[in-house]
């Protein structure tokens, strides 16, 4: 089974539009002459070119600022291993041996166990 | 007509011409952009666009300290410190050695007037391993013609701790020894690549449709069974023993039985892992408890035992007449220790490690009289295939040797041999084969997989491998107790008072004579010490072995004190509780 349309509608705009279409039209004073277009097309271009540039290097932009970021965090993370390291070495058993407190350490004459 | 004609014929020309030029532009270009394309574009790529390797960070190894892993070998990143000497003009030369003196040390390399005056090189190396602040502070300096070179390296917090366990990495980058080079793979990681468009200071650039940014994959970190304490002790234990006996050479290992992890291997002499450059005797690299196999002598006596009772021809009671002397195939076997003669049990023969009553044990396996075929058969069957000996036995360090079991039905696999073979002569076997193999006779017939490998870090978590059972039911359980007995007896029989009280401590020693000019040799023995300790349970297994060219050590006069001093420590450390 189909459906046909039983009414054709028009908006109020179009309505207005052919309403209006017998009022005058006002040409304009200014006309533009081929030069006077293949100078506003080449300055379109040029805008055009300028608004590339700038995005370009706004984008090449970031990437100077990620570079120094990633430079920061290869920094960091080189004075991390750093810090690993001395805290190894600070904590090696050699160290503790050496260490004031360890050398003040006394062997106990007995030991006692707690049973559990 | 004539001036229109010649205007006209100009205009042409003029035409002509700007034609002519234009195809000829044309032309060049289709050659430069079409014809070329490929060529320029691979020229264009090549200048713009660099691949960088992101090298991927060797994995670190860590030991146990207790329960929780702590770091033994680490990455550091050190700087070599180059010049290029005909960039240094001659009266700045003074400035620049003076400040490298200074801030450099005892990094700098010897001769180095000599070598920033050799004007016909532009590459000169002044200092090595300087540190990231040294660095630092000679490049605040401004120093012209002075350049630095970062290298990774490995860093050894402990110094020589387990120096042969762990390996080292070569200056080409690659894991030697140990576990460095058995998992070479696992820690070498897999280097990232970084493909970009980049500025004229090879900053990468978002531009371009062909970047790649393919990160590294660092290499695992390995975190290994042995406990740093237990080593330390034990290459100190062994160091003082060796000084004490004046023996060259000496193993210790220490293994969990009811793990088979490994806790300590002790070599000497050793070295130093940060310094393998500096090694004269390519052997120190060796892990001899692994690589050195050898016969172990008497302490394979407790595996004989555990076979005969495990085959049921005999039990701790069981007696033989002992006369000192056995013949076998027509060679007459002799005891070490003379005098245990007359009806004696198989727990005596242990005690005073009478060869006698070890080939009479083999003898029961076949018919009574005769180490025949099948107790041939028998023996080999416990030895390599139950207990592991003459095999590798997979523990993770780079060149495990095999060592060797002679078949049964071998031409050179006769009585004799397997006669010898009861009492530990005849047979080359690794520390950690025997090791391993005594384990499982103790803590109730389970061979367990030795491993040196107890887990990974995953970033900050300890992820913990479980245990391998390779075999269960090697022995059962009633042959493992009895065997256990028999040893701690065979230690209490003369070493009672060395142990702490309360503690179940077993061991059995080894004296095995050594080949030399083709013939064994009394004058030039190696003294070997295996046994337990612990208290419901065995907790570990020490062995220990000395040697030494042309000297004559054993088992319980050299290497039992050092497996004492270590046992003793151990029961502290393990936190165990005496009985009773």
């Amino acid at each position: 089974m189909s459906y046909q349309r039983t009414q054709q509608f028009q908006s109020r705009r179009a309505n207005n539009w052919n309403r209006n279409q017998n009022t005058v039209a006002f040409v304009s004073a200014v006309k533009l002459g081929p030069i006077a277009h293949t100078v506003l097309i080449a300055l379109m271009i040029t805008v055009l070119g300028l608004i590339y540039l700038t995005q370009a290097t706004r984008a090449t932009s970031y990437d100077y600022e990620a570079q120094k970021i990633d430079s920061q965090i290869a920094d960091l993370t080189t004075k991390k291993g750093d810090l690993e390291v001395e805290n190894a070495r600070l904590t090696a058993l050699e160290a503790v041996k050496n260490s004031t407190v360890a050398k003040a350490m006394t062997t106990p004459a007995s030991t006692e166990y707690v049973r559990q | 007509m004539k001036l229109e004609l010649q205007h006209g014929s100009r205009t042409r020309l003029l035409a002509f011409i700007v034609l002519g030029l234009m195809a000829i532009f044309v032309v060049r270009l289709f050659y430069l952009q079409i014809i070329k394309h490929d060529e320029y574009v691979a020229m264009a790529m090549e200048e713009q666009v660099k691949r960088l390797t992101i090298p991927a960070k060797r994995g670190m190894i860590y030991a146990m300290d207790g329960a929780t892993p702590a770091k033994l070998v680490m990455n550091t990143t050190v700087y070599t410190l180059f010049v290029d000497p005909q960039v240094i003009k001659e009266k700045d030369r003074a400035n620049v050695l003076k400040t490298i003196r200074r801030i450099a040390g005892g990094n700098v390399q010897p001769s180095i007037e000599e070598l920033i005056s050799r004007t016909d090189t532009r590459y000169q190396i002044l200092a090595t391993k300087l540190t990231r602040t040294q660095a630092e502070l000679i490049k605040k300096e401004t120093l012209t013609g002075v350049g630095f070179q970062e290298v990774s390296q490995r860093y050894y917090p402990e110094g020589g701790l387990a120096a042969q366990t762990l390996g080292f990495v070569n200056a080409e980058g690659h894991g030697q020894y140990g576990i460095e080079g058995k998992l070479d793979d696992r820690l070498t990681g897999k280097d990232g690549l970084l493909q970009s468009v980049t500025d004229v200071s090879n900053v990468p650039l978002t531009i371009g449709r062909n970047n790649v940014n393919q990160p590294a994959q660092d290499g695992e970190n390995i975190v290994l069974s042995i406990d740093k304490n237990i080593q330390s002790y034990a290459e100190k234990a062994l160091a003082d023993g060796l000084q004490r006996t004046k023996a060259e050479k000496g193993s210790v290992i220490i293994m969990d039985p009811q793990t088979g992890k490994i806790m300590a291997m002790a070599n000497q002499p050793t070295y130093n892992p940060a310094e393998f450059n500096k090694v004269q005797d390519g052997a120190a690299f060796n892990n001899g408890t692994v690589s050195t196999p050898y016969e172990a002598g008497s302490v394979i006596k407790t595996l004989t035992v555990a076979t005969g009772i495990d085959k049921g021809v005999i039990t701790p009671d069981s007696t033989y007449v002992n006369t000192d002397t056995i013949t076998v195939g027509g060679k007459t076997i002799k005891n070490a220790t003379k005098g245990q003669t007359g009806t004696i049990t198989m727990q005596r023969a242990l005690n005073y490690s009478l060869n006698t009553g070890m080939v009479t044990i083999a003898q029961r396996l076949g018919d009574g009289k005769n180490i025949n075929v099948q107790a041939r058969g028998t023996m080999y069957s416990y030895f390599h295939d139950k207990f592991g000996l003459g095999r590798q036995t997979g523990v993770e360090l780079a060149y495990e040797s095999e060592g060797n079991v002679v078949l049964p039905n071998d031409a050179s696999g006769a009585e004799v041999r397997y006669s010898n073979m009861s009492f530990g002569q005849g047979m080359d076997v690794t520390m950690v084969q025997v090791s391993a193999a005594f384990c499982s006779i103790i803590n109730g017939g389970t061979y367990y997989q030795p491993t040196v490998i107890n887990g990974v870090m995953d970033g900050t978590d300890f992820k913990e491998k479980q245990s391998v059972v390779a075999q269960s039911g090697v022995i059962s359980q009633a042959t493992s107790d009895k065997v256990r007995s028999m040893v701690h007896t065979a230690r209490s029989t003369f070493y009672a008072g060395s142990d702490k009280k309360g503690f179940e401590v077993g061991g059995k020693t080894g004296t095995s004579q050594t080949i030399v000019n083709g013939d064994y040799s009394d004058d030039q023995t190696i003294g070997t010490y295996l046994g337990y300790g612990g208290d419901d349970a065995p907790r570990y297994v020490i062995m220990v072995q000395v040697s030494g060219k042309n000297m004559n050590l054993e088992g319980g006069k050299h290497a039992m004190p050092i497996f004492t001093d270590i046992s003793n420590w151990m029961l502290d450390y393990l936190k165990l509780q005496p009985k009773g």
